[in-house]
């Protein structure tokens, strides 16, 4: 039997985690989003790209710093494949990232096709907040929430991009150094409150107390990558020796 | 003969490199990322070790933010942007786990710092 109200309820079963995704991110999330993103504004008009530059950098990298790496090195007049080089370096993070929150992306009726339209949207905020509240949630559900969310923060931080483009000029000093302080602190932050185990806690100190050791031996491009396979690899051996005893 | 693409391109110049030179380097690896990990068990070793690299990688980016810091935050000094960061997460558990008061706490020392050093 066919059930007339069924495409409305399949509708419901979307839109009802979906907005809970929206609800969820309309707070500080948003917020520390663009506060990151004011300043990516700022850069862009500093290189004398319009503005539309700015806000589909927002849309497409969807990469604080890997935006920051290419308009600061544009601005310093570095050779475009250069660059391309050190954005991607840069981005390496979202590999692992995406390989780790697709397990609690996947569900009925998700399938590739979706699964990298969500992809686009991971970046530390979406990670972190998805690895922590997915898990209490349906299985169905999953999907259609980490979506609202992820559209509502991409949305309040493009528009946070284009107000930087005419804002940051005018900002003092101090409030600039702040805004670009936030995705320091917010990332760390994010980290530390998703680390329980000892093994989560090495890979956070080992990635910090490593990146300055492995740039002076390596060189600024390819010291991430260093950082991310020497430091994950040895929590991991911690996190190995901890399960064995 | 980039002079030349950019002459030929006119205004849509800018957008093309951020496609080009920001878009595709970065969304590579997200693509990848699906590929790789479409059939992968959750509760692997091998997954295990993806997040310890992931939390590394986020780690090392929050270092190179501080040591080579680009604009405004550069006029901070080096001691100020990480007691800023320390006393960030100190008083988020201090807080009870609190990433709002956390983040306010790191930001209002960075302010102080930043006041600071521009009356001496």
């Amino acid at each position: 039997m066919r059930l007339a109200g069924q495409p409305e309820a399949n509708g419901a079963m979307f839109w009802f985690p979906f907005r809970a995704g929206v609800r969820q991110a309309a707070g500080l999330p948003s917020l520390v989003l663009m506060a990151s993103l004011i300043g990516v504004g700022g850069l862009t008009r500093d290189i004398g790209y319009p503005i539309w530059a700015g806000v589909l950098s927002t849309l497409l990298l969807w990469a604080g710093p890997a935006q920051v790496l290419l308009f600061g090195s544009l601005a310093a007049g570095a050779s475009l494949p250069a660059i391309a080089v050190a954005v991607s370096l840069s981005s390496i993070r979202f590999f692992p990232m995406v390989v780790s929150i697709l397990p609690l992306l996947r569900g009925p009726g998700v399938g590739t096709g979706r699964l990298l339209f969500g992809a686009h949207f991971v970046a530390v905020t979406a990670w972190t907040e998805g690895r922590r509240l997915l898990p209490s949630l349906p299985v169905e559900q999953r999907y259609p929430f980490f979506i609202g969310f992820s559209i509502t923060v991409m949305a309040a931080a493009t528009f946070a991009t284009g107000a930087g483009y005419y804002l940051i000029a005018a900002l003092p000093a101090a409030f600039a150094a702040a805004l670009l302080f936030t995705t320091p602190m917010f990332f760390t932050l994010s980290l530390v409150a998703g680390s329980r185990t000892l093994a989560d806690w090495a890979a956070l100190g080992l990635g910090f107390a490593l990146a300055p050791l492995a740039t002076a031996l390596v060189g600024q491009d390819f010291d991430l990558l260093v950082v991310g396979l020497v430091g994950g690899t040895l929590a991991y051996g911690i996190h190995r020796m901890r399960g064995v005893r | 003969m980039l002079a030349e693409l950019e002459q030929a391109s006119g205004g849509l110049w800018p957008y093309l490199v951020v496609i080009v030179i920001g878009f595709l380097p970065t969304e590579v690896w997200r693509v990848a990322g699906v590929l790789a990990g479409r059939n992968l068990d959750e509760n692997s070793q091998v997954m295990v070790w993806v997040r310890m690299v992931a939390t590394a990688l986020v780690a090392g980016v929050v270092a190179k933010l501080l040591m080579s810091p680009s604009g405004a935050l550069a006029v901070v000094p080096l001691w100020g942007r990480l007691g800023a960061l320390a006393a960030g997460v100190a008083v988020y558990f201090v807080a009870r786990r609190s990433v709002l008061a956390g983040l306010f706490a790191g930001e209002m020392v960075l302010i102080g710092v930043c006041l600071r050093g521009s009356q001496l």
